[in-house]
């Protein structure tokens, strides 16, 4: 019997797909995830959570990573951005998730810091910039046209939290 | 009905001593603002300003079907999605004549279980109980209070689970259908929150035996209030409009009490009665006019309490008014997993007609009345959504023109804190965001401001 190890990466993919730019971040995953090889997937824990709570972080296990996806706010539309979790918390001016809804972002860190044993998990934000949010709008142009710079950066850090090469055969087809 | 009159409240008021304005009301959803006019140390205007752009969903709905309309009205809200689900399947049912299943409508009290119980413990711990323990933020009170956001979170996580087991993901579900539900769980798929419910009846419990301990600010101002009330449940998703003034309306019948208007300075519509006055909605309003018909559990709680009368006259006692209704919330819940049986079929078939389809059900913060006119296709050709926050403004600025004069004399912070707070007992849903505090004190005739 194949025992597997458990997941060493959440990726937490934030926002919705019918509010315009609001819906990068599943659109990044949407293509990118059947493109990895099997070998990195099976590292990841994916759990699609709309609006970052603070219990998607609290759960995440000693050992394990974040990694959050999502439109950023205080960066230029289009513009990619891939910092720590923690820096977040840390500079009230930093780039940072926009799909948090029920307490603002600094709320819902601080709290999975001074409720999660261990503190703030460890892990990164990769983020991009976004022009426009309302209901039933489709990307910008300037998320579409930066959406591989987007999809390079996940790929990039998944594979640097994970020491798997996001190149290689494809999981799926 | 006997209250407040409507409108803003505002008095001929030439040489106006000092106005409050509170530019961004915190922990509340949404972005408003609040301002005070004050002459002679009394309230001379209270507005409260709702600047959230308009987002037009009843624009977006036209031209829709029933079960897009279900859908996208999901989308007004990311913390009671599943109250507009709710009151849209049930107005477009009662057009087209649906008899649903008897499992399928315990599955939607359940789903509406699941948004009160991720609904109310998101207000009462992480909102307004720092209003009551005296700390700016539910951070900042985790430092000293780690077990009561600890048990906060819990609940809020037995909610959020309940409400992904029966509608697919947890924020704006995708499972409710006209006529039914798009897939009906097994009953293997509600054990993992079963188990948790009997955790969660404990914790919720405990919070109605907590939050009547703390004492809220001294107000005694009755307003009217408006209610579903059913024949044999706590009202969710189905019962008559009824006031402590005897309304008594079949819950399409909305607008034969009721109407919108605009006023300046605002995005949201304010309602009234037809003559004017102005009424409030949500937790107090179901405790006064359906305690008895809460779960035994919850009547129980809300008795030893000792604080029914006091919920009825003072606003800052709602948080007492949710605690309660959190605890019936998931007792009920268990029940109904416990006796569920999984109907035959999940959906069943219907045949669009014209006319109004209209129906109200009870969102966690008040009555929330839908109306659509449909044609012979089942297509949406108007619509009306009147949520509750949008009909609790006026009840809002009349509660802070009765209390404002108690905190005049404050010290400026703390005065903030207090109409702060006051507004926060609504559990206002603006929309999604929140935001830091900016209030300015203006006396017109020194011209000094702090």
């Amino acid at each position: 019997m194949t025992h597997l190890a458990p997941p060493s990466v959440r990726l937490l993919i934030c926002g919705n797909a019918d509010r315009g730019d609001d819906g990068a971040a599943l659109s990044a995953i949407a293509t990118l995830l059947p493109a990895l090889p099997s070998a990195l997937l099976e590292r990841l824990e994916v759990r699609r959570c709309g609006h970052l709570r603070v219990e998607d972080l609290l759960d995440v296990r000693p050992g394990q990573v974040a990694v959050v996806v999502d439109a950023a706010v205080g960066i230029p539309p289009g513009h990619v951005v891939t910092l720590p979790i923690w820096q977040i918390v840390a500079d009230p001016n930093a780039p940072a998730p926009r799909s948090s809804h029920e307490l603002p972002i600094d709320q819902v860190l601080g709290l999975a810091r001074e409720l999660r044993p261990g503190g703030l998990p460890d892990g990164t934000f990769v983020g991009i910039g976004g022009r426009r949010f309302g209901y039933g709008r489709p990307l910008s142009r300037s998320v579409r046209l930066n959406m591989t710079n987007f999809q390079d950066a996940i790929a990039a850090e998944l594979s640097l939290l994970t020491h798997i090469s996001s190149e290689g055969p494809a999981a799926s087809g | 009905m006997q209250g407040d009159d409507g409108g803003t409240l505002v008095a001929d008021a030439p040489g106006i001593d000092h106005e409050f304005k509170v530019g961004y009301i915190t922990r509340v959803e949404g972005e408003g603002s609040l301002s005070l006019r004050v002459r002679d140390g009394a309230v001379v205007e209270a507005r409260l300003r709702i600047f959230e752009a308009p987002r037009y969903f009843e624009r977006l709905v036209v031209g829709r079907t029933g079960d897009e309309v279900v859908d996208i009205v999901a989308r007004i809200c990311g913390i009671c999605p599943i109250a507009y689900q709710m009151t849209a399947v049930h107005a477009f049912e009662d057009l087209y004549g649906i008899e649903i299943d008897p499992s399928v409508r315990a599955l939607r009290r359940l789903l509406y279980c699941g948004e009160y119980i991720q609904s109310h413990a998101l207000h009462v711990y992480l909102l307004h109980a720092p209003d009551y323990l005296g700390y700016p933020s539910a951070l900042a009170m985790a430092v000293d209070h780690r077990a009561v956001v600890e048990q906060g979170l819990a609940l809020k996580r037995t909610g959020n689970q309940l409400i992904a087991a029966l509608g697919g993901r947890p924020v704006h579900p995708i499972s409710v259908r006209v006529g039914g539900f798009s897939k009906a769980p097994r009953r293997s798929d509600l054990d993992g929150v079963r188990a948790a419910l009997d955790a969660a009846v404990e914790q919720s419990l405990a919070t109605v035996r907590l939050v009547a301990t703390w004492d809220p600010p001294a107000l005694e101002h009755p307003q009217p209030l408006v209610a579903l009330r059913h024949e044999a449940e706590y009202p969710y998703n189905d019962g008559r409009i009824v006031s402590t003034d005897g309304l008594d309306l079949a819950p399409g019948a909305w607008r034969e009490a009721f109407e919108e208007h605009h006023l300046e300075g605002s995005n949201a519509l304010h309602a009234r009665t037809h003559d004017g006055r102005v009424y409030l909605l949500g937790p107090t309003a179901r405790i006064a006019l359906a305690a008895d018909r809460l779960h035994p559990l919850a009547a129980e709680a809300l008795e030893a309490t000792g604080l029914r009368d006091a919920i009825r006259t003072n606003i800052h006692r709602s948080i007492v008014a949710r605690a309660v209704e959190l605890l019936h919330a998931c007792a009920e819940a268990r029940d109904i997993i416990d006796g569920y049986r999984p109907p035959s079929e999940p959906k069943v078939a219907f045949t669009p007609r014209a006319g109004v389809a209209a129906w109200s059900t009870e969102a966690p913060r008040g009555l929330l009345h839908h109306r659509y006119e449909v044609d012979e296709q089942g297509h949406v050709t108007h619509a009306q959504i009147v949520p509750p926050t949008s009909q609790n403004q006026g009840a809002i600025e009349a509660d802070l023109a009765a209390f404002a004069p108690a905190v005049l004399g404050l010290p400026h912070a703390e005065a903030t804190h207090q109409l702060e707070m006051l507004i926060r007992a609504y559990d206002p849903c603006i929309s999604c965001a929140t935001h830091f505090l900016d209030l300015r004190i203006q006396d017109e005739r020194s011209g000094k401001g702090t």
